[in-house]
């Protein structure tokens, strides 16, 4: 039964609800982080701690949170983790921490993290609410990847740094560039829609 | 070279006359392509067509849809953009890009807001700035040369276009920029080829005459000011306007009939801005040539400039009619 609900919760957070090509949410972060894989595996890992934390806490304290203030109350939980993220990474990723600069601080702003406080955690108990929260993290992340991907192999000829292009590989500088990050992520969302109307669409195909 | 590509999708195959004349009228600048830079330049505009119809077609043939031959303009006009010694692999990513999203992503056909030519273009500049700036060579002295070689000595591929020196500051002759034989983009070189084929397609009204007029007047204007301010590295305004692919844009480019405004006042405001904003960007961006970036620019206020044409015109109806 549990198992069950685990694995609706993922499917609808990498997919059917997926943060970033359906709700289109977490843009700004998408564009800016994607030029390396590194950064935006770091990126998506603050951000599912972030949310699956922020998740839960918003759930346990859901009974005790006034209505008229829970907004003000979710920023300040939201707030206290990301500043947790922040205070890592410059501890412990210096140079990662400089790379991402103020899109760290920024999770706060993330609409995905308040979508799923206000959307979820709200009405729901902390382990579905933790579960949802890593479920849309997981989901952001991996959009981010795939768009990571394309990006740093294109622009750098790398992939986490290290070279897998040919020695002779012209990088494409535009890829590095934030028009890039628009392309991608429009070639993205395009792909994922095409996917999914073929699926909703059997005559469509032939079998 | 365009009904050999064609000729294996006639049936799936939109024959629209408008298209082919401007395909007839950049004929005289492929010809100076060959007669200047060789027999590669055939190869790159093979490769690009090539890209591109397959580009289209994997598009519109799932939709059941035609191809049309406004794709044989778009990859002319960027073929033609390019240097000649572009590597061939660079030429097709770039008219992929271009078709693909130009043109296709926003429908096709009739729907696209940007220049597909210039979107592609504009991907591979800024993409492989080196392969694509440092690649000039100078043309063969001798007529009649290029029929036969492949390309130009390739000690030569430093040289430095008319635009760059302008834009290093120093002063180029005017005549070898009227006749050609200067290094630059393979159509863009002979202003005398461009003026044959742009006369043509505004003669066969295939282009609006008022975009490419618009254009050159734009940047007479423009020039001319900068020139009588006595503003440093302006140049003769007719040297500027000989320099570089400002006559291939003005007819050519800035009269692609979907990305231009319909409305007649919309059409000399397009095409004075973009003359006069070329001039500008190449006076003071980092770039030597600036038509590219000037219609990708005007291409975006076109739907504003029709309707506020548009809305004027109804305005002024409204006015005249109760009184």
């Amino acid at each position: 039964m549990a198992k069950i609900r685990t694995r609706t919760f993922f499917r609808k957070g990498v997919w059917e609800e997926n943060p970033v090509f359906r709700q289109i949410l977490g843009i700004c972060s998408a564009l800016a982080v994607t030029n390396l894989m590194t950064n935006t595996l770091i990126m998506g890992l603050g951000l599912i701690f972030v949310t699956a934390m922020s998740s839960a806490t918003v759930s346990a304290l859901r009974k005790i949170t006034p209505e008229r203030t829970r907004m003000m109350v979710q920023v300040l939980i939201i707030a206290s983790y990301v500043m947790m993220v922040d205070i890592f990474l410059k501890a412990y990723l210096p140079d990662i921490s400089e790379a991402l600069g103020p899109y760290v601080g920024l999770i706060i702003t993330n609409c995905i993290i308040m979508g799923r406080c206000e959307g979820f955690a709200r009405n729901n108990p902390v382990w579905p609410a933790f579960l949802d929260g890593v479920a849309s993290g997981v989901g952001y992340a991996l959009v981010l990847l795939v768009i990571a991907t394309v990006r740093e192999l294109l622009g750098f000829g790398t992939l986490f740094g290290m070279h897998v292009m040919p020695s002779g590989w012209v990088p494409w500088t535009i890829m590095i560039m934030a028009p890039a990050g628009f392309f991608m992520l429009a070639l993205f969302i395009w792909v994922a829609y095409e996917l999914e109307y073929k699926k909703t669409q059997p005559s469509h195909g032939d079998k | 070279m365009t009904q050999k590509t064609g000729g294996p999708t006639r049936k799936r195959f939109l024959v629209q006359p408008v298209m082919l004349r401007v395909v007839v009228g950049l004929i005289p600048c492929l010809v100076g392509a060959v007669v200047f830079f060789g027999l590669r330049p055939l190869v790159v505009i093979g490769v690009v067509l090539a890209t591109g119809i397959l580009a289209e077609a994997a598009f519109t043939l799932r939709q059941g849809k035609p191809v049309t031959s406004a794709v044989l303009v778009s990859c002319l006009i960027y073929a033609l953009s390019l240097p000649p010694t572009v590597p061939l692999w660079i030429a097709a990513v770039g008219i992929a890009f271009g078709i693909v999203f130009g043109k296709m992503a926003f429908g096709g056909f009739g729907y696209n807001i940007y220049n597909p030519a210039m979107v592609g273009r504009c991907f591979v500049y800024i993409s492989f700035p080196l392969a694509l700036t440092a690649g000039w060579v100078h043309p063969f002295s001798s007529l009649g040369q290029g029929l036969t070689s492949w390309l130009p000595p390739v000690d030569a591929v430093t040289a430095a276009t008319p635009l760059r020196v302008i834009h290093e500051g120093q002063s180029v002759p005017l005549l070898p920029l009227i006749w050609g034989n200067i290094s630059g983009s393979m159509g863009e070189t002979s202003a005398v080829l461009i003026a044959l084929g742009g006369a043509y397609i505004l003669y066969k009204k295939a282009a609006p005459w008022r975009l490419a007029i618009g254009c050159l007047l734009g940047a007479f204007l423009a020039s001319s000011i900068f020139y009588i301010m006595r503003i440093p590295r302006i140049p003769h305004p007719l040297t500027f306007m000989m320099a570089g692919s400002l006559l291939f844009g003005a007819f050519f480019v800035v009269t692609e009939p979907i990305s231009g405004p319909k409305t007649k006042p919309a059409q000399w405001i397009y095409g004075t801005a973009i003359g006069a904003l070329t001039i500008v960007l190449r006076r003071w961006s980092n770039f030597p040539e600036g038509i590219m970036f000037s219609v990708l620019f005007m291409n975006t206020f076109v739907p504003l400039l029709d309707r506020a044409v548009q809305n004027a015109q109804k305005r002024r109806a409204l006015k005249g009619n109760p009184s």
